[in-house]
């Protein structure tokens, strides 16, 4: 007579689903922000009367070596109205924000063409500052 | 008479989900750090276009920043007293175009002195306006 081999019931674990769909959308979280400028050596200047500045896609830095980058891109100033055009689209007013991130020791000549290019590309300046502590 | 219980029973903490736990932890911080709100101050610049700088110079105040001298209308001041000077000089003028600053800094202006100045202008109610002097390039005939 033969007997007949139970078949074995092989279930996928299920448990730790919801550990995996969770580190899932952290990992796409930390991905889809892009703007990685952590790289960038930079000091910022000091100032009162500071707000938030919100979220923005576009951060033009200028380093300690008068470096400029486009969020976290080296390139060079003639460059940089367009491409922050290009990035700015026709967002409407208000949406347009631009985050100016440029050491407190770069000088006129650096961060002068910057701004400018800045508000060629119809961006909405805003720099970032620390705020000044009071001796 | 009393018996003792002789069994202890010894309950372990589940460590399975140790390493989950510690990872979520991990990219919990992560996330957080790269988050930080930033503070700043926002400017309005007018669009940049080509004027005649005489013209301008008539019309609106102009502060001039030198790497260790401000003048204001080519009166030299102190830079505590860029806000009261500015103030006094936009004293009743309420139209936006009227209370246009031009400011003009030599090439050596480090960024900490020109954000200083350029903040006190705006909490002056003044319209800061950038005025950069365009380079040429002159082609000499030999």
């Amino acid at each position: 007579m033969k007997m007949k081999r139970k078949q074995p019931k092989v279930d996928i674990p299920s448990v730790a689903m919801g550990d995996i769909a969770f580190n899932l959308l952290i990992f796409f979280v930390i991905l889809a922000q892009s703007q990685d400028d952590s790289h960038i050596q930079w000091t910022p200047a000091k100032a009162d009367n500071l707000k938030g500045s919100g979220y923005t896609r576009v951060t033009v830095t200028i380093d300690k070596d008068q470096k400029v980058y486009l969020n976290g891109q080296e390139l060079s100033e003639g460059q940089l109205a367009s491409r922050i055009e290009t990035y700015l689209g026709t967002a409407p007013a208000g949406q347009r924000k631009v985050l100016l991130k440029a050491h407190s020791e770069c000088t006129a000549a650096k961060f002068e063409p910057v701004i400018e290019a800045i508000s060629q590309a119809g961006g909405e300046l805003v720099h970032i500052l620390d705020k000044k502590i009071e001796q | 008479m009393k018996f003792r219980r002789s069994t202890k029973l010894l309950v372990d903490v589940p460590a399975v989900a140790s390493g989950d736990i510690a990872f979520n932890l991990i990219v919990f911080f992560l996330v957080c750090a790269s988050t930080q709100p930033d503070t700043g101050r926002s400017q309005i610049l007018p669009k940049s276009e080509q004027t005649q700088q005489q013209k301008e110079q008539d019309e609106h105040l102009t502060v001039d920043l030198k790497r260790n001298a401000i003048l204001i209308n080519g009166d030299p001041v102190k830079v505590s007293e860029v806000k009261a000077r500015v103030k006094a000089k936009l004293a009743g003028k309420s139209r936006p175009d009227d209370r246009v600053v031009i400011v003009k800094s030599t090439d050596d202006v480090p960024y900490h002195a020109w954000i200083e100045v350029t903040s006190q202008i705006e909490d002056a109610g003044g319209i800061i306006t950038l005025q950069l002097e365009e380079e040429r390039t002159v082609d000499v005939p030999q």
